[in-house]
């Protein structure tokens, strides 16, 4: 029963294309920051403007699929960009890379978040909404539970807000960021370990809450 | 393989980064283990779907929100421009504003339509206009007439008329007066 079990697991080689291509990419965006932060540090008005532009995406998507709203994504997302300009000249190059420290500053901004608004959550209405969105999203996946594009990426939210911080925040910076493990390990602060033990853990339990609302995962 | 052992390797073999030898010796153990097996096949899943879920996309006017919070916003003071635009900048800004750039625009525009109805004939501009002696004569006799004008406009006011007038009189009458003295000092001789 094992075996068949194993045999249905789809590993995703093919998910991040051919490692040596991912690396250079990686490596042509770390210069390219640098660049830009040289620039920004030199008075560069300009250079403020692609740092926003090249890094919006990311840490609002972080922050979206953290916090589940798009408002406070939206704030918290200038926020971190204020801290960004505000602290700029903190960051060092050779300390590591600008991806890791932007990802620290927003990790540290929604967990100060998280820990902010933890009372308002527990007696808001949010709790009384998730049920609505998993009722509307198992109605129409009763039918057919392979789900996908906007409807998955629904479900996917709301699963998410139920996975407690520290596994949510591994889950999204390395399946939905595409992070590397050192990478997240230096914005977590944690070991290697550590971080691939809470994203097994993560996966798994986004799974049973996923099929819980009658998705095929 | 231990199921610890496993736990550690998991995240790279649903990646699919994992050795061949590492990867058979885990699926070893994946075979024997039923709840290892339902983790790895759970955690496999999930990233499976998280795959069909579309990426998350920024609003479009995010990003202008957040660069003029930062250039014009309340916390304009972040980003410090640079130092000639922080010089010139607090005098040219209101000058660069598009309305009076427009303004600038129109009357230039006016007064060259004025000029050319009027017959002033605009000369072109020579090298040797620039010279320095042809610039420093230029200058000088623009300097002497505008005295000169001056002096004229001065001199053809009504009330330094009168003010002249009245104090030639006045010297005239002071030189008329000591003449009586000196007949009389003549007279005791």
């Amino acid at each position: 029963m094992a075996t068949a079990t194993v045999g249905q697991i789809t590993t995703t080689s093919a998910w991040f294309g051919c490692p040596r291509a991912a690396a250079w990419t990686r490596e042509q965006s770390l210069n390219a920051d640098s660049q830009i932060v040289e620039r920004c540090l030199g008075g560069d008005e300009t250079a403020w403007e692609d740092l926003v532009r090249v890094h919006t995406r990311r840490v609002y998507a972080i922050c979206y699929r953290f916090t589940g709203s798009d408002q406070e994504a939206q704030d918290l997302t200038q926020e971190v960009f204020l801290r960004v300009f505000r602290s700029l000249k903190s960051f060092r190059a050779g300390e590591g890379s600008f991806t890791v420290w932007l990802g620290r500053l927003t990790r540290n901004l929604l967990i100060d978040h998280y820990r902010r608004t933890k009372l308002e959550r527990m007696t808001d209405s949010i709790e009384g909404q998730l049920p609505m969105i998993e009722e509307r999203t198992a109605m129409s996946a009763r039918t057919d539970g392979l789900v996908a594009g906007r409807e998955a990426s629904e479900l996917l939210q709301s699963a998410l807000q139920k996975l407690s911080p520290e596994l949510r925040e591994t889950v999204i910076l390395r399946d939905l960021e595409e992070l590397e493990y050192k990478e997240i390990a230096q914005v977590l602060n944690v070991p290697e370990g550590t971080v691939k033990s809470r994203l097994n853990r993560g996966r798994a339990e986004l799974a049973r809450i996923l099929r819980r609302q009658k998705v095929v995962v | 393989m231990t199921c610890a052992e496993m736990e550690i390797l998991l995240a790279d073999y649903v990646d699919g980064t994992l050795h061949r030898e590492q990867k058979s010796a885990l699926e070893d153990h994946l075979g024997g283990c039923a709840s290892c097996a339902e983790l790895a096949r759970d955690a496999a899943g999930a990233v499976g779907f998280m795959e069909r879920a579309p990426g998350v996309e920024a609003p479009p006017e995010l990003v202008t929100r957040i660069l003029f919070e930062i250039t014009s916003g309340p916390s304009r003071a972040v980003v410090k421009p640079h130092w000639s635009r922080r010089l010139f900048g607090k005098w040219l800004e209101p000058v660069l504003q598009p309305r009076f750039a427009m303004g600038m625009a129109m009357t230039l525009l006016s007064f060259a339509m004025l000029g050319r109805f009027s017959g002033i004939k605009v000369r072109q501009l020579t090298p040797s206009d620039l010279d320095p002696v042809k610039v420093w004569m230029a200058a000088e006799d623009r300097v002497h007439r505008t005295w000169e004008r001056g002096v004229k406009y001065y001199e053809s006011l009504r009330m330094v008329f009168e003010i002249q007038t009245r104090l030639r009189e006045w010297a005239e009458e002071s030189s008329a007066q000591p003449a009586p003295e000196t007949k009389i000092d003549t007279e005791k001789k």
